[in-house]
């Protein structure tokens, strides 16, 4: 495990700071924002992957000592429930293009609220504790889709109403492969992390 | 091949929590049965309770079997399982707590908000009432229909997490390793390897269920997001059957473990029981089309697939079950008492019921048959005189004092009243059928009449052996907890 | 205090956190969308607009603020337009006719409005005035010849256009309503001419 910031993990901080600068340059959130397939699923979810990857350099102590500080799993999971649905909103989609306040909000709270704290609480999840983040994400992610799809109105006065719709199928499509993959780390047994909930919130590694 | 001989283990008791899952089924069950009674007896003209009562009735008998037929299961399910892996007790009452909260939601829906769409909630007759009941009243009833899959699901996760952290995966959990390459007898047993199946199912049924209903309480409230009536009853009916079919592989762990513990001979995870075991998981997912075969608007491979595979599935579990029954109880000596009797008998019952099925699933059957009351003769035969004669086995199991108490002539007399009871009650719901007799008819031609009329007394008799049952199982609660032998050893007949 | 007792109390405080900014978000759970949230805010406080300076289908020049002191229904068009444009062109047509005559002109007026300033010359804001049968006067369709205007306009307005695949435009679509203060007050759905009408007949 990661136990220092060693030289590599230093390197990839860099990488990964420089590649977010990349991410909110105008030409490269001009290009994934200009649809709206590419904007919710692309861009945010690389935004979401930048704290994910974040956390994970954190070493594994701090990570420990900040789970603490957050009272534990279920408040990081709670933060990314709201965080991640609220840029569901056909209303948030548009305010990000229209309003810089909006886009720096969705720049900062994607990572920071979404992908950083899963990787804190997902390390003392058990599988139903993961289970049941996965199996809302799923027939969410559809149902989301499908709103999309048979919307009788233009939900985004930014985008295509075709734009729309391919947005709601591609969700679809990415629901049902994600909860196969899923049922398949389930077949061959991975996935299901810490055998029993840890009661104290720290691993033996903290105490 | 492998050999494998039989090790005795100890009879455990049942733990507090499998018995309020019991007792509560004891009370549902009984009080459905006699919903149950009420629509035939409407139907037989008998008493007079009209249209709206019957149609709210209907829809609690049915929401309410199938919940209660799935809790009672989880509780055999859970009772055996957990004395291979390591299960979460806080899990199993959240899914009570769960179950209760949704029932309550149904109960308030149908009887002080008049819901009546029937269970199915097929779309969009739970939307478009007319004016029957509220937005409100469906929202509760798929609330809590929803608030129940919730609790089932963090059940199965829960066992997938056992099975996972004890067996190394779930493909392991089916056996796969021994099923695929050599049989080194190390295979899980078939209570590890139903379990496995049905969290399988079940985990992939509820998402797509919660997912329809979702998308329904949106529809709900903002009708003018349209959703496809086709694709609402394939989604439905996946979870529906899945669901519905999957009590039956949860009951059948009693007599995976309990039968061999009568006649002292191993019920064998071996490759034909273990890929039967697999297919099914495959298979149960696609034979939900049998209910979709009169829509002539789904693609024609999608029907075919359908018939084909719900061909198939009738078979390999039940007769790999079914035989392998055979083969413990043959010449063995086993002992008959009402447990023994009730496991074997919902072998029977099983066979029997799926073969109604079997017959609605071809095509040019299904056209005429469906929607008459011979698919309610199938399914009430298989899950009365198979599922749920393997809860009352199960109970009987429980409660019976020592491994030499005798059973009473009242119990046996309630025995074979509740076959006879069932046979006749659902012989009549099947020869309604042939007849043409409609189905979610609360009023009936006079030429149906009469077998209505018959169906009501064997119902009678059924729910009077049944209320034996029960009596029995609730004066025996507290032996029901201690561990001792219970099982009858068979006379030592064995070659 | 213990962690499962903070966890709780965390929890609950990021649960009514979230809550509050998904109320906060969506204007207390009405306004799921952008062209929901405009409307209910023109509601609730009537907005200004720019003045600009229009031109008609007859090349004559006017303001917005010539306006004021009537009711002025506003929608935004382009001619080339082959789907929405053209009922909105039915629509307005309708919702004149169901105004009393003696209003017309007098108290109420009718103006289209193209975005799309380029290409649609006044001979071409004349075909669909008289496709119509707008009068050109109490209904008249005219152009921003500005660009820079034009886009505070439809800022204004909150109107969004989108180039299409087809060489055409994609926009929100409604029927919007200016009041005598010359201050946008009422946002509503296109298929909702009647009770559009009333409300402007119950101002009147």
């Amino acid at each position: 495990m990661i136990g220092t910031l060693s030289h590599y993990s230093g390197r990839s901080a860099l990488a990964l700071g420089v590649f977010y600068l990349l991410l909110a340059t105008p030409i490269a959130r001009d290009w994934l924002e200009a649809s709206m397939s590419r904007h919710m699923l692309v861009q945010m979810p690389l935004l979401v992957v930048i704290g994910i990857i974040a956390a994970r350099l954190v070493p594994g102590r701090m990570q420990d000592s900040l789970l603490i500080r957050l009272g534990g799993a279920w408040p990081c999971v709670i933060a990314a429930l709201f965080a991640s649905s609220y840029w569901m909103l056909p209303r948030a989609l548009d305010a990000a293009l229209t309003d810089p306040w909006a886009e720096a909000a969705k720049f900062l709270s994607l990572p920071f609220l979404v992908g950083f704290p899963l990787v804190l609480a997902w390390r003392r999840l058990t599988l139903i504790g993961r289970g049941f983040v996965w199996t809302n994400f799923f027939s969410m992610l559809a149902v989301l889709g499908w709103l999309y799809i048979v919307a009788p109105v233009r939900v985004c006065n930014s985008y295509l109403v075709n734009d729309q719709e391919n947005a709601g199928w591609y969700m679809v499509i990415a629901s049902v492969l994600l909860f196969f993959w899923w049922l398949g780390t389930l077949l061959v047994g991975g996935g299901v992390g810490p055998d029993k909930p840890d009661q104290s919130g720290s691993g033996r590694t903290f105490a | 091949m492998a050999t494998y001989t039989y090790t005795p283990v100890p009879d455990q008791g049942a733990k507090a929590g499998v018995l309020a899952y019991l007792v509560i089924s004891c009370v549902v069950l009984l009080l459905m049965m006699l919903f149950g009674l009420l629509m035939r007896m409407e139907q037989a003209q008998m008493i007079s309770i009209g249209a709206l009562w019957f149609y709210k009735i209907m829809t609690l008998h049915g929401a309410g079997m199938v919940g209660i037929v799935a809790l009672a299961g989880a509780a055999i399910m859970w009772h055996f399982l957990r004395q291979y892996v390591d299960l979460s007790t806080g899990i199993f009452m959240a899914n009570l707590i769960l179950f209760l909260t949704g029932v309550v939601m149904i109960l308030a829906s149908v009887l002080l908000g008049d819901f009546h769409a029937a269970w199915t909630f097929l779309f969009p007759l739970p939307t478009t009432s007319m004016g029957m009941w509220s937005p409100g009243a469906a929202a509760l009833f798929m609330g809590g229909l929803l608030v129940i899959g919730v609790g089932f699901v963090l059940l199965h996760l829960d066992i997938a997490r056992a099975i996972i952290s004890r067996y190394g995966g779930l493909g392991r959990g089916l056996g796969w390793p021994q099923l695929f390459g050599p049989d080194d007898g190390n295979a899980p047993p078939p209570a590890v390897v139903a379990s496995t199946m049905v969290t399988i199912v079940n985990l992939i049924g509820l998402v797509v269920g919660a997912s329809i209903l979702v998308m329904m309480l949106i529809n709900v409230y903002v009708p003018t997001f349209e959703i496809d009536a086709l694709l609402a009853k394939g989604m439905i009916y996946f979870f529906g059957h899945v669901f519905i079919n999957a009590v039956i592989y949860m009951a059948v762990i009693a007599v995976y473990e309990i039968l061999p513990r009568y006649t002292q001979r191993p019920w064998k995870s071996n490759k034909v029981f273990l890929a039967s075991w697999t297919a099914s998981t495959i298979m149960v997912m696609f034979i939900f089309p049998h209910h979709l075969l009169m829509d002539y608007a789904y693609p024609k491979w999608f029907l075919i697939m359908g018939h084909i595979i719900g061909y198939l599935n009738t078979f390999p579990i039940l007769i790999v079950t079914g035989y392998g029954a055979m083969m413990i109880v043959y010449r063995s000596g086993i002992r008959w008492d009402m447990c023994s009797r009730l496991l074997f008998v919902s072998l029977f019952g099983w066979a029997v019921g799926a073969m109604p099925a079997f017959i609605d699933g071809t095509i040019t059957v299904n056209y005429v048959m469906h929607n008459t009351l011979w698919v309610p003769g199938h399914f009430h035969t298989y899950l009365l005189l198979g599922m749920v004669a393997m809860v009352f086995g199960f109970m009987y199991y429980l409660g019976k004092p020592n491994e030499n108490a005798p059973d009473s002539a009242l119990d046996v007399a309630a025995f074979w009243g509740f076959v006879i009871g069932t046979m006749g009650f659902t012989m009549s719901f099947l020869y309604s059928g042939k007849i043409s007799a409609a189905r979610r008819y609360a009023e009936h031609l006079p030429e149906w009449v009469p077998y209505d009329k018959i169906a009501s007394y064997f119902a009678m008799l059924l729910i009077a052996s049944v209320l034996v049952f029960i009596f029995r199982f609730l004066t025996r609660l507290g032996l029901a907890s201690r561990d001792y032998q219970r099982a009858s050893l068979a006379r030592s007949m064995a070659t | 205090m213990s962690l499962a007792k903070r966890s709780v109390l965390i929890s609950a405080l990021v649960t009514s956190l979230g809550t509050w900014v998904f109320w906060w978000g969506t204007d207390g759970f009405t306004a799921f969308t952008a062209e929901t949230a405009r409307r209910v805010e023109i509601l609730r406080s009537p907005r200004a607009l720019p003045d600009v300076t229009l031109e008609d289908q007859n090349g004559k020049i006017f303001h917005l603020k010539d306006y004021q002191g009537k009711l002025l229904a506003v929608d935004f068009i382009f001619t080339r337009c082959t789907t929405l444009c053209r009922s909105m062109g039915m629509i307005f047509k309708q919702i004149r006719d169901l105004i009393p005559e003696e209003s017309l002109g007098r108290d109420f007026a009718l103006l289209s409005i193209s975005f799309d300033p380029e290409h649609d010359a006044p001979a071409n804001l004349k075909k669909y005035g008289e496709a119509y049968g707008a009068d050109g006067e109490i209904w008249r369709i005219a152009r921003v010849r500005n660009k820079a205007e034009l886009q505070s306009l439809l800022d204004a307005f909150g109107i969004i256009v989108i180039p299409d695949q087809f060489g055409g435009f994609e926009h929100n679509t409604a029927l919007h309503l200016v009041g005598r203060d010359g201050r946008l007050r009422l946002i509503s759905d296109i298929d909702k001419a009647v009770p559009f009408a009333e409300q402007v007949v119950a101002l009147l």
